[in-house]
Parts: C-alpha cells; sequence; structure tokens
C-alpha cells in the first residue's frame, strides 16, 4: 500500500493515455466493442476511486485535443456527436454506484429511526415492566419478613437494600439510554444528566459549559444527544482521556457544539476511511448529522487529544422560546 | 446467444442497445440496458466460463419493456442473499455487480443452486 501514491500517478497518466485513444478509435468508427472497453474503463475508474469530475474533465480535454487535431468539419462534427455516447458509457458504472449510495443513504436514515424506536421501546421495558417485578419482589419480601424470626428478617432487609439498589440501577440505565428528561426538559439537560453518569463510572470529569437554552424539534435533540453519546463513549473507552470538556453556544445563528477530550487521539482520516467499529460510528455520526442539516469537523492528533465539533445552522422556526427553561 | 468471451460480451450489448432503441428507450436507459447486460455477461465468464444471453421485447397492459435472460450451467451461486448484497464482493462494495443491476432494471429474478447453474432475469419498462 505504501507504494500507492508513486503508483497512482503512473495510473492516472496511463488512464488518460487509454481514455484519448479509447475516445479517438470510437470517433474513427469503432463501434460497439469500444463503447464495452469504456464501459469497463469507467468501471476501472471507480474502482480505481477516480472522482467524477476528474473523469469529466479527463473527457473535455480527451475531446478538445481530438477536434484540434484534424480540420476536417464532418469528423468534428462527428466526433462531438459521438463523444457524448463515449462519456455516457464511461459514466455508466457511476450511475449504477450512484444508485446504490442512494439506497444506502436511505437505509441508514431508516435503520435510525427504527433503532431509535428500539431504544424507545427497551427503556420502556427496563423502566417500567423490570421496575414493576422488583416492587412485586419487595412485596413478597415484606410480607416472607413478617412471618420470620427477627434475626432473618435482617437478612431479608438486606436482600431488599441491594433489590433496591438494582432498581436505582436500572432506573439509571433506562434514562441514558432515551432519558425522559431529553424529552421534557430538552438536550443540554438531558447531556448533564448523561455526562454525569458517564463521569461517575469511568471515574473522571466531565466539564460542561452551555451558553444555550431553549428547545429545538425533538428529533434534532435526539440527534444531538445520541452525537454526544457516541462522542462520550469513544472518548471513554478508545482515547483513555483523563478530561472531557463538553460546550454548547451559539454564534452567528449557528449552534455549536464541541466535545473535546485529552486523551490519546486518533488519526482521524485513517479511521474514517477504515470500516473499523470506530471509523464507522463517525460515518454514522456525520450521516445522522446531516440529516438534520448539520456537520461534523473532527480535530485530532495523538499529543492533544481529539475534539469533535458539530456545527448545526439554526433556522428560525426551530426556536420554541416558550417551552424554554 | 452464447457468451464466452469479451466479444461475446460485445455482441450483446450491441444486441440489446439497438433492441432497446427499436422498443423506443431514450439512448441514456439503452446505454442503462447495455450496462446492466455486460455485468451479467461479465459475471457468467467470470464464474462460469460459458453461458447464455436471450434478449425480448415484452408488451405489459399498457407498456413495453424490455427482458434479458442471462444463464449458465457454472457452479452456481450458494448464497444468493449474500451475493445481492452491497459489499459481498469487490464490485457489490461500489454498488457494481449484481446488486448494481438489480438497481439499474425494475425487476429482477434470480434461480441458481450450487451445481446447476444460474438464471437471472431482468426487466426494464419504458417510462
Amino acid at each position: 500500500m505504501k507504494s500507492a501514491v508513486g503508483r497512482k500517478n503512473k495510473q492516472g497518466t496511463e488512464f488518460e493515455g487509454e481514455y484519448a485513444s479509447l475516445l479517438r478509435e470510437y470517433a474513427t468508427g469503432g463501434g460497439e466493442a469500444v463503447l464495452g472497453r469504456a464501459y469497463e474503463l469507467g468501471r476501472r475508474a471507480i474502482s480505481e476511486r477516480k472522482s467524477l469530475l476528474e473523469l469529466v474533465s479527463l473527457h473535455h480535454q480527451a475531446v478538445g485535443q481530438l477536434f484540434q487535431s484534424s480540420d476536417d468539419k464532418k469528423f468534428q462534427e462527428h466526433l462531438l456527436r459521438t463523444s457524448a455516447d463515449f462519456l455516457s458509457e464511461c459514466m455508466s458504472p457511476y450511475e449504477m454506484a450512484q444508485r446504490g449510495f442512494q439506497d444506502a443513504v436511505k437505509a441508514l436514515r431508516q435503520i435510525n429511526e427504527t433503532l431509535e424506536e428500539e431504544i424507545k421501546r427497551i427503556a420502556y421495558s427496563v423502566h417500567d415492566e423490570a421496575g414493576q417485578l422488583l416492587v412485586a419482589v419487595h412485596l413478597a419480601l415484606a410480607k416472607l419478613a413478617q412471618e420470620l424470626p427477627p434475626a432473618q428478617k435482617e437478612q431479608v432487609a438486606q436482600i431488599e437494600g441491594l433489590l433496591s439498589e438494582i432498581e436505582k440501577h436500572l432506573r439509571r440505565y433506562s434514562h441514558e439510554l432515551r432519558p425522559t428528561i431529553l424529552d421534557d426538559l430538552g438536550w443540554i439537560p438531558a447531556i448533564r444528566f448523561l455526562a454525569e453518569g458517564v463521569s461517575k463510572r469511568a471515574k473522571l470529569p466531565i466539564h460542561i459549559e452551555a451558553k444555550i437554552s431553549g428547545r429545538l424539534p425533538s428529533t434534532i435533540e435526539t440527534t444531538l444527544y445520541r452525537v454526544v453519546q457516541e462522542a462520550l463513549t469513544n472518548a471513554v473507552k478508545h482515547a483513555k482521556a483523563k478530561n472531557i470538556w463538553i460546550r454548547a453556544w451559539l454564534k452567528d445563528q449557528v449552534l455549536h457544539c464541541s466535545i473535546r477530550d485529552d486523551g490519546e487521539g486518533f488519526d482521524a482520516e485513517a479511521v474514517q476511511a477504515s470500516t473499523s467499529r470506530k471509523g464507522l460510528g463517525l460515518i454514522a455520526v456525520r450521516e445522522r448529522l446531516s440529516a438534520i442539516g448539520g456537520t461534523l469537523w473532527i480535530e485530532s492528533s495523538r499529543r492533544r487529544g481529539t475534539e469533535l465539533l458539530i456545527r448545526l445552522p439554526r433556522e428560525e422556526n426551530h426556536v420554541n422560546s416558550s417551552s424554554a427553561r | 446467444m452464447t457468451i464466452s468471451s469479451d466479444q461475446d460480451i460485445v455482441l450483446a450489448r450491441q444486441k440489446g442497445r439497438s433492441l432497446a432503441l427499436e422498443l423506443g428507450f431514450s439512448s441514456g436507459d439503452a446505454t442503462l440496458i447495455a450496462t446492466a447486460i455486460s455485468e451479467l455477461a461479465r459475471n457468467i465468464v467470470s464464474y462460469a466460463i460459458k453461458g447464455e444471453v436471450a434478449l425480448k421485447g415484452i408488451q405489459g397492459s399498457n407498456r413495453v419493456g424490455i427482458l434479458v435472460i442471462a444463464s449458465d450451467n457454472g457452479p452456481g451461486i450458494p448464497d444468493i442473499r449474500q451475493a445481492l448484497r452491497d459489499g459481498f464482493s469487490t464490485s457489490g462494495s461500489l454498488g457494481l455487480g449484481l446488486p448494481g443491476v438489480r438497481r439499474l432494471m425494475d425487476e429482477f429474478e434470480i434461480v441458481s443452486k450450487p451445481g446447476q447453474g444460474t438464471t437471472i432475469g431482468v426487466k426494464k419498462w419504458r417510462p
């Protein structure tokens, strides 16, 4: 892979030459066989990750050169007509790929929505259903304790204490999965709640500074919450951070939210290009944000840790000040 | 027509394109039909070495379309769902290959059993 760059340049000029000579062949009477090869060339271009614009400009150049190589008006007219067929042949693999990407993006958005529904359902089960069962166990224990001698009553009390502990944890997890605070109070209080839990469990301070108030539409608040959640998970799990800072502010009608850590940092470009869990996580974050019109900026270095910066242009109708607190 | 070489692929493309134009498809659609034929014929040459491609104009209730059937007696596809999934093969990860063909055409049908070859039928209707 290390020689890829050197090879790429050579490949690039080879490709250009091949394109030009194929186009010439087609313009001077080559038929379907040449179109077939043009198609293969397009296929190769796509697998070599050649950009569409690069291909179009290369085409333009090749047509220009051929045009100037002859004074024959008839040939020139023929060239202009046939070169369009040639180009669309070369582009058709891109058409296929583009349809694939459209489908994939649509599927990804749908998956996100389904996932959110699923999370709500699980959070409900953990909170309400498991909670009710625990209440039933409490009642049964209390009844049992009534009929027991004092020494054993104390043991039951211990068990009850453990049950209460379980209940507390379950409630906490359920709220973090899908905080009711998110719906009731908004994303900033929800993030504070989440950060409090993460901070306790990971034993590191999370500093929050939010100069922002007011509510946003619920899909946007949910997205922001999920992105911060993913960022916190990454910072704790992979970066081994000692501190995390979350800041949110509004500047020039653009909502900013930064999640920064002093952990190990990573090669953002390489990670995003890879299909590792982390790479896919970042792609998913970016995609989630783009679904609501937001962007993600990643700054990471081995020495200085990582900063994720979310930017979301605020539209007037996003502000719902009546429910601001 | 028999498909066993690159020349055969060219011939299949040519026939597919002219049939599509005859049926009244736009030249852009004819290009996409030739593309689908290329991908199907490519699969035959790479996996089964030899096979057949048949082309036919078809008549719906109030529309006209083209039917392409690619068949071979090659090794067959053990897991069709996997073969149709993006990212299964290198070409698939770029949206090419069988998943790409499925998206270019309106209807897609595949029958394949290991050891008994593969038959793929695709239809495209004229808009």
